[in-house]
């Protein structure tokens, strides 16, 4: 998944699941769309499912430190997924 | 510090209405809310009672999603509720934020439906709704027992006291008791009070279980419950939402506000036994109390919105009860009637009603009282449409648990 493919879907799941459209990519999200922790927690969840990976709670709460613009999510998710090629491997390290 | 506390608004979502208009038209024309029991692909096979007091016309709601997320479709009910009554009754918004006004509401068990999913994930271990089985990580704040007095405070931003009362059919009665009480000695200058819950077939099932419910008009939904009818064979579950907002006199006169009556009396007891069975001595002492709290005599009430969900025992009880204490002067309706059993929001409902029946100048029948049952007939039924005003009206409410409640409403008088 190329960087601009990423933003799409990330864009896409803001419209879909949070009522948030088109976000620009360094908007803070909290003071700018009213995106708070529970919603960064779903947001986690989403990209879960729709990357097909399980995050370890470590890295949770690691991201809820560094997703506050969607191009730190993409940031966050192309550093992500690397470490995600062999399937639930951040989860064994629970 | 003894406060008068006034009724200055309120709003409903019933089986009969959600505006003023209609739900006075239909008590007027005795247009009943009760229908068919909804399938959901899980109890309603099995429940023996096919009825229930169902809200099927379609509500608007606006609310941005920051609101929504927290909330299950009894925090709906409840958020639509209170923003009607807000809207009516026009306090500005520096009060509404200023910790001087707070909220009194609650609902049986906060949102069965999201419940019901959390249980999915004992069953479904595989499924792939979340990364923890299923529950959602804002199930609890949707489902947790004071949802929907949480849910209020953060749409409206009230930073008042928070009472989240969930004691089933008395809910909502002691929501507005208590923040009667909030506002007479002081507390707060204004309390938004009520009671909702939404449509849940476990809350069948369990009176279904206890033989509680009715199931002998199946067939005919309109024609239950029937309480205080010879016929009569139990209660109806219904769903629905009420809320009244109280506050000090001074303050609402000075405000302006439109006042719709007054709250002068409420008790609250329990019958310190059987958790089920009605008890006759501890409703006897609950109408004495708030009697005592009104500081009038029983002769001064004129109508008695009475509990009565049409179980067989619950509805004699209730009307020796009201024989011993008023005899057969005030008015006796059994409000039910028209909509079966809300649950947590009946006490609110019905002190609306009432409340329409003070203002409009009219008592609507008990709906089904073809035959009183000789067990009950020591009591004034309402048994036509009538026109006789409402001075001052007890509303009583009575729960699982031996919970008894006894609200004296009166109508405004400066």
């Amino acid at each position: 998944m190329t960087r601009e493919e990423l933003q799409t879907e990330i864009c896409s799941i803001f419209r879909r699941q949070f009522d948030i459209h088109d976000p620009g990519p360094d908007d803070d999200l909290q003071d700018m769309h009213g995106f708070d922790s529970i919603d960064a927690i779903e947001l986690l969840i989403e990209l879960e499912k729709v990357l097909d990976v399980s995050l370890s709670q470590e890295t949770k709460k690691d991201a809820m430190l560094h997703i506050r613009t969607v191009n730190q999510i993409c940031d966050y998710v192309q550093e992500l997924m690397p470490r995600q090629q062999a399937p639930n491997q951040d989860a064994l390290h629970q | 510090m003894d406060r008068r506390v006034v009724i200055t608004s309120g709003a409903l979502i019933t089986p009969i209405g959600d505006s003023k208009e209609t739900i006075v038209e239909n008590l007027h024309n005795g247009v009943s809310g009760v229908k068919p029991l909804r399938e959901d692909d899980l109890l309603s096979d099995y429940i023996h009672s096919r009825v229930y007091g169902t809200v099927d016309y379609p509500i608007e709601y606006d609310f941005a999603r920051k609101y929504r997320k927290t909330m299950g479709p009894v925090s709906y009910y409840a958020c639509r509720v209170v923003g009607e009554l807000l809207a009516k009754a026009g306090l500005d918004r520096e009060f509404i934020s200023s910790g001087r006004l707070g909220v009194a509401f609650g609902s049986t068990h906060g949102s069965p439906s999201v419940q019901r999913k959390i249980y999915r994930t004992f069953f479904h271990q595989d499924s792939s709704d979340s990364g923890s089985g299923g529950i959602g990580a804002v199930d609890y704040l949707k489902s947790m027992v004071h949802t929907t007095a949480v849910n209020i405070t953060k749409m409206f931003n009230i930073t008042g006291r928070v009472i989240s009362s969930s004691t089933a059919c008395t809910t909502s009665s002691q929501s507005i008791g208590y923040g009667y009480e909030m506002v007479k000695y002081g507390m707060q200058d204004a309390m938004v009070c009520g009671g909702a819950d939404e449509y849940d077939t476990t809350t069948v099932a369990v009176f279904d279980n206890l033989l509680a419910c009715s199931t002998a008009y199946n067939d005919r939904p309109h024609l239950t419950p029937r309480p205080f009818d010879a016929d009569r064979d139990g209660l109806v579950v219904g769903e629905g939402a009420g809320a009244i907002l109280l506050e000090e006199y001074e303050f609402a006169k000075n405000r302006g506000a439109n006042i719709i009556g007054e709250v002068i009396g409420f008790s609250c007891n329990n019958n310190g036994g059987d958790l089920i069975l009605p008890n006759l001595e501890g409703i006897c002492q609950t109408i004495r109390l708030g009697l005592q709290s009104a500081g009038i005599g029983p002769q001064e009430v004129d109508f008695v919105s009475a509990h009565a969900t049409a179980t067989k025992m619950g509805d004699i009880i209730e009307s020796q009860a009201i024989e011993k204490i008023y005899g057969n002067s005030p008015a006796v309706t059994a409000l039910k009637s028209y909509m079966g059993h809300t649950m947590a929001s009946c006490g609110a409902i019905e002190t609306i009603l009432t409340l329409y029946m003070m203002e409009k100048g009219f008592i609507a029948p008990t709906l089904n009282l073809e035959h009183v049952d000789s067990r009950c007939a020591g009591i004034n039924h309402v048994r036509h449409l009538t026109y006789d005003p409402i001075h001052t009206a007890a509303v009583q409410n009575f729960a699982f648990g031996g919970v008894n409640t006894n609200l004296i409403v009166k109508a405004f008088s400066p």
